[in-house]
């Protein structure tokens, strides 16, 4: 479903509209009791059994939109319980990130295999051959599977000559590669939060919009509101992100006119951590010492590796996060300005509220909370002029696709160390990076390089993004041909750095 | 060959409101050509501003031979387009 603009979409990105311009216009919140009416107009449902149904769901996503807790079902709150005391201007967050709304939750079967009417109960009925435990049978003339039995293994799925064989699978465990995704005791969804990385894969995958994150547009605005210095700083993927109009110099004057005092881009921390990792890799990898190195640029990512790998911890990277890195140069060059992390990434905000990185950065918004806030602010790109973004070089603009963060360690190496021959292995989507890592744990990987990437193709395939997968990447390489230097070697940055 | 001529508003809002997955929808229908029997081309156009006024709800929007389309998704403009072609 990703890549396509569904009913979901459209309800989740009018939330983040409404929240800004509801923050925007400021006064009494208690109004925000209104809103769902607005979303939800009418009194015929559209998706759900009922309309009253519908609008409940809008205010539990209203609520996150604003950083608050879900309500409980079965006792009476209002939607706009503890939003007038929310209206502050630093970030409430309060864990967990990402949450099911349980009356949303559509309580899908949990994995299972179904001969559906398509069965013809032909003479081969080669699925009853191929099960390894005796679970399909020819019943009545048709093939039917015994559920206490099946092993789920797909065999009979796989050589059903008319596809009469489904599999069954929740949408947001199937894109859930740590396998966090269990049942409560209606078969609704929940997270076992031991697990969940905040990849924000599965609050992209439910058809039925039962999954959302909380956002921080609500305490983001009121900080821009009190006047002081707010810095942006904007993830490589955002190429491309909001429309056609939307070249990187309007973008850099459109968050200026929302009122963010200067603009960085993340690649500038991408190029420094590239040239860090470079050297680990020739110091530590490449001498022996160290079996691999991981890349550390996707929180997800490394929380997974270091958590169901423990023992290979020491060898993901302990450079600082394109993010972490860029926000330190912003406080030091504005010690006062508080910093904003505008990118495509749900587990950003998690990284975000760690305890050492807490100071570093004050907000992490999505690109599409963004545009909610471009949409709220009537932005109108037509005729803009903007400032060139110049930062960067094309190696840190990379990283937004899947592929770049290595190509950028790699280039660094053969730049910096001539001779060094580097091995590269990388992986997309969680499940592909634990199998990657069993690899390396095998010892299959030593003097590798290792890439991974919770979201499959990247950045710019990450839960906060607005467009199709291949039209981003195509836009990110446009914009890295757009770097007057290419190689993070050269980035002004590092050898200002290196001066200090 | 018939030009069936497509102008889609790409403004904050039409954006946000998913014109750009309507473009995607309307290029799409060029691998089409065999199953809808095409002899017709599309010109797709984006427009800074359909309208040149705020659309008060009414976005995304779309012209489809000089009609306005209103609160556009990809099935109402992929259909209407259709209904133009040759």
């Amino acid at each position: 479903m990703r890549g396509i603009y569904t009913p979901v979409t459209n309800l989740r990105r009018q939330v983040f509209a409404e929240i800004a311009k509801l923050a925007y216009e400021g006064g009494d919140y208690s109004r925000i009791e209104e809103i769902p009416y607005k979303i939800i107009p009418g009194e015929v449902p559209t998706y759900r059994d009922s309309v009253f149904k519908e609008r409940a769901i809008v205010g539990e996503r209203l609520r996150l939109a604003i950083g608050l807790p879900l309500r409980r079902a079965d006792e009476h709150a209002p939607v706009s319980k503890g939003v007038n005391e929310s209206a502050v201007d630093k970030r409430v967050y309060e864990p967990p990130l990402v949450n099911v709304i349980s009356f949303a939750c559509n309580a899908c079967e949990e994995k299972s295999y179904r001969v559906t009417d398509n069965c013809q109960g032909c003479l081969a009925h080669p699925c009853v051959s191929v099960c390894p435990v005796k679970a399909v049978k020819l019943v009545n003339g048709k093939s039917t599977i015994d559920q206490e039995k099946c092993l789920k293994c797909g065999r009979c799925k796989e050589i059903c000559p008319y596809n009469a064989i489904v599999k069954n699978e929740r949408p947001c465990a199937a894109a859930c590669g740590v396998d966090a995704i269990e049942s409560d005791h209606l078969g609704r969804a929940t997270i076992n939060y031991e697990k969940c990385v905040s990849c924000g894969q599965c609050l992209v995958s439910c058809p039925f919009g039962a999954i959302a994150d909380k956002s921080q547009i609500f305490q983001l605005i009121h900080a821009i509101k009190t006047g002081e210095e707010v810095i942006a700083e904007v993830a490589p993927a955002f190429v491309g992100q909001f429309g056609p109009l939307v070249t990187p110099q309007r973008l850099k004057e459109a968050l200026k006119q929302l009122g963010f005092s200067d603009v960085y881009e993340v690649a500038i921390g991408a190029d420094i951590g590239a040239v860090e990792e470079a050297h680990h890799y020739a110091h530590n990898v490449a001498t022996g010492e160290q079996a691999f190195l991981a890349t550390s640029c996707c929180p997800s990512w490394s929380v997974m590796a270091k958590t169901q790998f423990p023992e290979l911890a020491s060898c993901v990277s302990d450079a600082l996060t394109p993010m972490v890195a860029t926000a330190r140069i912003i406080k030091k060059e504005h010690p006062n300005a508080r910093v904003v992390f505008i990118g495509p990434c749900a587990s950003k905000k998690l990284e975000a509220s760690r305890r050492t990185v807490r100071s570093d950065v004050d907000f992490v918004i999505t690109f599409e909370e963004l545009m909610g806030m471009f949409v709220a602010k009537e932005i109108d790109f037509g005729d803009m002029e903007g400032e060139e973004m110049v930062d960067a070089t094309a190696a840190g603009r990379g990283y937004a696709v899947a592929g770049g963060v290595a190509d950028a360690i790699v280039e660094s190496i053969h730049e910096l160390y001539p001779d060094l021959q580097v091995q590269v292995d990388r992986a997309e989507g969680l499940r592909n990076c634990k199998k990657m890592l069993a690899i390396a744990k095998a010892g299959k990987r030593n003097g590798f390089l290792l890439e991974g990437m919770a979201c499959p193709g990247g950045c710019i395939a990450g839960a906060g993004t607005l467009q199709p997968i291949n039209k981003a990447v195509a836009a990110v390489k446009g914009f890295q041909q757009d770097a007057p230097l290419k190689e993070a070697v050269e980035s002004p940055r590092i050898k200002q750095m290196q001066d200090e | 060959m018939k030009k069936v001529k497509v102008k889609v508003c790409v403004c904050t809002e039409c954006v946000m409101n998913g014109a750009m997955d309507i473009i995607e929808s309307i290029e799409g229908l060029k691998k089409l050509k065999v199953q809808l029997r095409l002899n017709s081309q599309f010109q797709v156009e984006t427009d800074n501003c359909l309208t040149g006024e705020k659309h008060h709800g009414r976005s995304p929007l779309v012209m489809v031979e000089g009609e306005l389309l209103e609160k556009c998704t990809s099935e109402t403009v992929m259909s209407k387009i259709l209904s133009h072609k040759a």
